[in-house]
């Protein structure tokens, strides 16, 4: 079956042989600043063995070349929700409360704690999926653990660090109950909706749970006529924090959600992260001073494509500009230099001494490396982005001492490249965690033409290119006025699906199918570009990955 | 950052979220200066040193290195306060129960609302950030500087401001919990009752406080009660740390407040809207209440049909303590306007109907020490008018806060926003509605709360 | 019987000369007058000082040599001035009573196309606003339908007469809200593409609904009966050239697409309205020619970007760039601030002279009845108020007010209130 020969494609690296395995002739980035050339790294039961220029290669090691590649400690996600499913509830996932018919069984000014957002007390292992798919595309972008916690609203529970791979949530947890975490986010509906109410609840809950520890402690000494503590397990998890044993991982962005953070942080002196920050580079002074750690958000703001220059343009400027065009460049200035401010956050963060590491809370994980340039652009110096990728949160996380460097005695968390990780056109080719290979194709894109006005109908065959492997099948597009429908088949199972969702902007095709594979439902998702008789493009198989596809129009069937 | 400002940072890390405001130092020369506490004082200089009136009167050298601003022709009086206002917020109303005492919009300031340059170029200095009206009791306010520039919210904040806290009766109330949950309160009787329990349950509260307290002297095993930012702020109210500022249409629940509060032993209370206060002025007068009002904003809705536009000076003439507000961020622009129109509406002299908008809204924010008039050792929060700022024609030239010229019309840069979004570089189109329910702002968040309720409404209002 | 009778009598007639003294509800009352002694400022011939005749309800005299006539009520207005009623071009005067109570709203109907709907119809002469909003000298109004495409037919009132033709005041314009998707304020969460798309398909929509008003109007003029269309029966007029319409726009673009579209269509007679953000496209809308009844004044500027006085300096920018600028207030119960508008204006750039016409003889002359409103001239219609000075200016009393011949009662709710409340009786209880 076709898909299974993808599954083996990924997984055949790992030799079911030999658990030892050695890369020769890379450059090793060991630690930021620390490079060995033409080196070789041996790794033996998912730890590193040796690394070195002389190292010698144990008999039986399976030998990968990776000639002229880049060897980086595998990259290490300071905070998301990585393998966290949001809940199907499109409405708790908006952090809404329930529409009015069921309005009535929730008491909006006394709700329960799960409504409330406020459930300190979870785990995130018990939320976790190893099959998630934003595991495999964590893992793509070269992230080889992360620190995940719950989704939720203003408390959402303890995190985890996990490496991402595993076949269940138990075999990736390294670290539990690493942080607590918390957002100033209301509960839609229900108390408390509005940032005024999250801080109060905060503030309160905190300070009843250190009544409530107090109490504890009072009752453990001395019970014989004093009032019983009340179990309370939301309470229970402020412990930790009280006792500063663990950090609040708290995640404000924005510059106002940074100052309430502080806030609240200044009044109730809990250790604390500041996590997912992208507007921080106002209270960078501030930061330093108090010794907070920082997250940055690997997401930055979306840059404007500027507008294609047309015909006659210098006619246009010549002419007398209208008051609103004379606005807009005054805005558009505006807003590319508030852009700039963004852009250089991390740099800003870097020149006041502030240790950083990132956060990929809301970033897309193929925006990672494009921003991680950006901001290199803008300031941040290539050493502090790989530690902030790599040593640094290996140290926040309190897990320097397994992961982080290329060192003798690390786990074999590694990340390979065919150029430095930050220069143009850089491709993340391998992914190694705890010995376990990743391997990925390059796959390029070509852009389409908007203008072109291809045909889709026709039956097609077409290949698709899986390492090792090549699946062949056929493709049948029916045309309507415009309303694009069809099958597909391939080779190994003569299976035909229907496709769904076809639709051809210029030259560019997409469309889906379903195939089931053992039982199991995928998603094949294809984009194609059509020129004439041929057609070139890719197809995204859930969390197998992403294959090139090529095919051409049978001649006279049309 | 230079090493002696890092330095200073380490130095005072703890303190450094701690605002500290920029102070600055003029000599505004011969204007005519509305004291509005002193009288009007013709051809008078004010000088202005380290954000305090040190001086005022005629012909005051400039000391060494002080700015002259020459106000000759210009008319120089008190920054405008606004008691009533919800710009500068980024949350107003927690509208999920009747009492939210605990809340406060403090928490919630946002520095970069354009409004606040906006009301500074309308002469308004500071206002009264407040909670919203939807719920019978509903959070604490904040009394706030327009410090336009800064991106720290602390720097807004007023310094010995006392707290003050929003309540509400009639309709809103009435509406968000009554018909929204189908909880009490659905009418005035429920909302007298909310109130009550309320301040029962934080007067229970303080003394279990209070028990504990003592017994804790003798017994090692007390144990505490448990800590509720509700009931404490309910219990600070009746310790008389908190004014209340209530908002208020009838005549009946005013009263009806009134008594409340006096069987509680509560006397600082400000009635704001108060829309038939005029009915119970004698009353009001009597308990020593405030009243904080619209010029002329009526009809809106069934709890403010019986108006008038004389209200103010109907209150003025029965000797309560009066201030017009704006609740809103085009109005804030022009308390000097809405202060004017009480002359058309009841004939009110040039110096009470100033008081409206400056020593008034002091005194009803406890702030009267501080702002609210141009006398020696008061802040230097100032506005300089061309025109009369009680004539339509009235323009204000220079808006000055502690100081600190923050406008001026003559150096306005057209777009003034401070926080720029980097993905819109156009600002979106927004029309301010002015029919109905525009003006219930106090409303603000309670509406999108109960939007599926009211969505036929919605609708019927986007043009 | 017979007793107790004369006794009810009696006690009836005791009642009544209980309650002559004090007129509880004053009456307006119609004859010859003489105001003598103003300052009359005519708005379209300067200021005359002297008498103003008024006979038969009009103007029929005014200047410093006129006879006043045998019988003649005179009202000296010494140290005084006369002004022409003061039009309001656009408000929900007399449709809405309490604006959240909306059974008491009567300027929505429901659906999209509606232009039959007549707002005269459903103005409430006994309106509590009408009282309250003439007394400030604003004596006419423009009082529209809204919401939808084509909302219905606005209708031009006097704000003084028991039924709706007594009120009204010779112009009717079908109101067209000119395609704008904007967000709303509340669960909107529409992208930009969808807004823009819906707002194309309502542009094909108004385009669709033109065509077919035309098509009517065709058939009609050939003689022919077209079916029976209360929709397009409404249009006809506006097609025809014998009834205004009022496009309302306000963002820029909407206004340049309406300016367009209004000369693509070659629509006889067109009137922008709204116009918010007409200044950044007045050089556009004065080489159109289209006149403008734009406001409120005093308002906030529509974009953050915008300088905090945009909203104020609009109306100037307007007038000054050539464009022919009427004012509104857009108001059901405060369209007595009508003045204030047209003083902010002026203390924002605007000239004093063309902030009083914008509130006067312009929207006569954009209204069509230049000929009986809006300027003090012989042969008008005696709509004019007696006042203490500049009637823009905050402080000034309205002391007489005349309208269409009626001297009204200087009475309203507000004023009631202030007689009954500023000295309470019983006053406090001790």
């Amino acid at each position: 079956m076709m898909t299974a020969g993808w599954l083996h494609a990924q997984e055949s690296l790992v030799s079911p042989v030999t658990r030892t395995l050695a890369l020769t002739n890379a450059n090793i980035v060991q630690k930021p600043g620390q490079v060995i050339e033409k080196g070789t790294i041996v790794i033996k039961d998912g730890l590193i063995l040796a690394v070195g220029k002389e190292v010698k290669i144990p008999v039986g090691a399976r030998v990968i070349a990776a000639d002229s590649m880049y060897v980086y400690a595998g990259f290490i996600d300071g905070l998301s929700h990585t393998g966290v499913p949001r809940p199907d509830n499109t409405q708790a996932q908006r952090g809404q409360a329930p529409r009015p018919q069921q309005a009535q069984q929730v008491n909006r000014s006394n709700p329960t704690n799960e409504q409330s957002g406020i459930t300190p007390e979870q785990q995130v292992k018990d939320q976790l999926k190893a099959d998630d798919k934003s595991i495999e595309e964590m893992r793509k972008a070269g992230f080889t653990a992360a620190h995940v916690v719950p989704r939720g609203n203003m408390l959402p529970g303890t995190g985890a660090v996990v490496l991402l791979k595993g076949s269940s949530a138990d075999a990736m947890v390294m670290r539990n109950e690493t942080a607590l975490f918390s957002q100033l986010a209301g509960a839609g509906r229900v108390y408390p909706s509005t940032v005024i109410a999250v801080m109060s609840k905060w503030r309160e809950l905190y300070k009843r749970a250190e009544q409530a520890k107090a109490h504890e402690a009072m009752y453990a000494k001395n019970p014989t006529g004093m009032a019983r503590p009340n179990y309370d397990r939301s309470l229970q998890a402020f412990y930790p924090v009280i006792d500063k044993k663990m950090p609040v991982f708290f995640a404000a962005s924005d510059l106002k959600s940074i100052h309430r953070a502080l806030t609240l942080q200044d009044e109730l002196k809990f250790p604390m992260v500041l996590t997912n920050v992208k507007q921080g580079w106002e209270v960078a002074n501030v930061l330093k001073s108090k010794n907070i750690p920082v997250l940055v958000a690997l997401d930055l703001p979306k840059e404007k494509k500027q507008p294609e220059k047309k015909e006659g343009d210098k006619d246009a400027a010549k002419k007398e500009k209208s008051i609103t065009e004379q606005e807009m460049e005054i805005l558009e200035k505006r807003s590319a230099e508030e852009l700039q401010r963004y852009l250089a956050q991390s740099g800003v963060f870097e020149k006041a001494g502030i240790e950083f590491a990132f956060s990929a809370m809301t970033v897309k994980s193929t925006d990672v490396q494009s921003n991680l340039r950006k901001m290199i652009a803008n300031g941040l110096s290539e050493n502090t982005a790989l530690a902030a990728l790599t040593t640094t949160p290996a140290k926040m996380l309190g897990v320097a001492n397994v992961m982080g460097t290329v060192e003798k005695g690390k786990l074999a968390n590694l990340v390979i490249t065919d150029k430095p990780y930050f220069a143009e056109k850089s491709n993340v080719r391998y992914v190694m965690i705890e010995g376990q290979l990743f391997e990925y194709e390059v796959v390029t894109r070509k852009a389409g033409d908007p203008n072109a006005n291809a045909k889709p109908a026709g039956i097609w065959s077409y290949t698709i290119n899986v390492p090792g492997q090549t699946t062949e099948g056929r493709l049948e597009i029916v045309d309507s006025n415009g309303s694009l429908s069809g099958t597909i088949s391939n080779s190994q199972t003569n299976q035909e699906t229907p496709i769904s969702n076809a639709e051809i902007k210029g030259n560019a095709l997409t469309f889906s199918a379903n195939i089931n594979m053992g039982g199991q439902s995928l998603v094949l998702d294809y984009e194609l570009l059509i020129d004439g008789n041929n057609m070139e493009g890719t197809v995204s198989v859930g969390q197998f990955g992403t294959f090139r596809v090529e095919g051409s129009r049978n001649p006279g069937k049309n | 950052m230079n090493k002696y400002a890092l330095l200073l940072t380490l130095l005072f890390g703890a303190t450094a979220l701690l605002a500290q405001p920029k102070t600055g130092s003029m000599l505004i020369k011969n204007g005519t200066v509305l004291t509005i506490t002193k009288g009007t004082l013709e051809n008078t200089d004010v000088l202005v040193e380290k954000g305090k009136i040190t001086r005022v009167g005629k012909s005051i050298p400039a000391p060494a290195g002080v700015e002259i601003v020459d106000a000759t022709g210009m008319y120089v009086m008190p920054g405008i306060i606004d008691a009533h206002s919800h710009i500068a917020l980024d949350a107003i109303n927690e509208a999920t129960s009747p009492v939210t005492a605990e809340v406060w919009v403090g928490d919630a300031l946002d520095p970069f609302d354009v409004s606040i340059y906006r009301a500074l170029a309308g002469g308004c200095t500071s206002s009264h950030a407040m909670h919203g009206s939807a719920n019978a009791i509903g959070g604490e306010c904040e009394t706030i500087k327009h410090r336009w520039g800064t991106k720290n919210p602390e720097d807004l904040r007023m310094a010995n401001a006392p707290r003050t806290i929003k309540f509400a009766l009639g309709e809103n109330p009435m509406r968000v919990h009554g018909e929204g949950s189908g909880i009490i309160p659905a009418s005035r009787m429920g909302v007298e009752f909310v109130i009550r329990k309320a301040f029962t349950e934080g007067k229970n509260y303080m003394e279990a406080w209070n028990k504990y307290n003592e017994e804790k002297k003798t017994n090692p095993n007390a144990v505490p009660p448990q800590y509720d930012r509700r009931l404490q702020t309910m219990a600070d109210i009746l310790k008389g740390d908190i004014i209340i500022h209530c908002h208020s249409y009838r005549a009946d629940e005013i009263y009806m407040l009134m008594n409340v509060c006096r069987d509680f032993g509560v006397t600082k209370l400000c009635f704001q809207h108060v829309n038939e206060g005029f009915k119970v002025a004698p009353e009001l007068a009597d308990f020593g209440a405030g009243a904080s009002v619209f010029a002329d904003w009526w009809g809106y809705k069934f709890e403010v049909y019986y108006s008038t536009a004389y209200n103010a000076a109907i209150l003025m003439r029965n000797g309560v303590v009066t201030s017009i507000n704006s609740d809103s961020g085009d109005y804030i622009r022009h308390l000097y306007h809405q202060a004017g129109k009480t002359q058309r509406y009841g004939g009110l002299t040039d110096d009470e109907a100033l008081a409206l908008i400056t020593i008034n809204p002091a005194i009803q924010l406890g702030i009267d020490q501080q702002v609210g008039s141009i006398e020696v050792g008061k802040d230097a929060d100032i506005v300089i008018f061309k025109n009369h700022p009680l004539s339509v024609y009235g323009v204000p030239q220079k808006t000055i806060v502690d100081g600190v010229v923050y406008f001026d019309i003559n150096e306005d840069p057209d777009d003034i926003r401070i926080d720029i979004n980097p993905e819109e570089s156009f600002p979106a189109f927004f029309l301010e509605e002015q029919h109905g329910h525009s003006h219930d702002r106090c409303m603000q968040g309670a509406w999108e709360f109960l939007f599926e309720r009211y969505q036929n409404f919605f609708e019927q209002q986007k043009n | 019987m017979k007793y107790s009778l004369s006794i009810i009598c009696i006690i009836a007639i005791s009642a009544l000369s209980l309650s002559l003294p004090a007129q509880i509800v004053g009456k307006a009352e119609r004859g010859t007058f003489a105001l003598t002694n103003a300052t009359i400022e005519t708005v379209t011939n300067g200021t005359v000082q002297g008498t103003v005749i008024i006979q038969n309800g009009k103007i029929t005299a005014l200047g410093n040599n006129v006879t006043i006539p045998a019988g003649a009520k005179t009202i000296d207005c010494a140290g005084k001035f006369i002004y022409p009623g003061l039009i309001d071009g656009g408000t929900r005067v007399g449709l809405s009573e309490v604006s959240s109570v909306s059974l008491t709203q009567d300027f929505a109907e429901i659906g999209e196309l509606t232009p039959q709907m007549q707002a005269l119809t459903a103005v409430n002469p006994n309106a509590t606003a009408i009282p309250v909003t003439r007394v400030e000298g604003v004596t006419t109004a423009l009082t529209m339908p809204a919401n939808g495409l084509f909302p219905g037919t606005a209708a031009l009132i006097n704000l003084v007469g028991y039924t709706p033709d007594q009120m009204y005041a010779g112009f009717k314009g079908v109101v067209l809200n000119f395609p704008s998707v904007r967000r709303r304020r509340f669960g909107d969460n529409r992208t930009e593409e969808e807004l823009k798309k819906e707002e194309e398909k309502q542009l094909k929509q108004l385009n669709e609904i033109w065509e077919q008003a035309q098509l009517y109007v065709n058939i009609a003029k050939s003689g022919t009966q077209p079916d029976y269309n209360p929709e397009m029966e409404a249009l006809a007029p506006v097609v025809r050239g014998e009834m205004a319409l009022l496009v309302e726009a306000n963002r820029y673009n909407e206004i340049e697409s309406a300016i367009k579209w209004i000369q693509e269509k070659k629509v006889p007679k067109a009137v922008l309205t709204g116009v918010a953000e007409g200044w950044r496209v007045a050089d556009k809308i004065a080489k159109a020619n289209i006149p403008v009844i734009t406001g409120p004044v005093i308002a906030v500027p529509t974009r953050a970007s915008d300088r905090y006085d945009k909203a104020y300096a609009n109306p100037g920018l307007m007038q000054k760039a050539g464009v022919k600028v009427a004012l509104r207030t857009n108001s059901a119960e405060n369209a007595r601030n009508l003045p204030f508008n047209a003083g902010f204006a002026v203390a924002y750039g605007m000239d004093k002279a063309a902030a009083l016409r914008a509130i006067t003889i312009t929207p006569a002359e954009i209204f069509g009845v230049a000929d009986r409103l809006g300027s003090i001239e012989v042969g008008k219609d005696a709509t004019l108020f007696v006042c203490t000075g500049d009637p823009l200016e905050t402080s000034t009393q309205v002391v007489h007010l005349i309208i269409d011949g009626w001297e009204v009662p200087l009475e309203s709710r507000h004023i009631q209130l202030y007689q009954e409340f500023l000295d309470r009786q019983p006053g406090l209880k001790k």
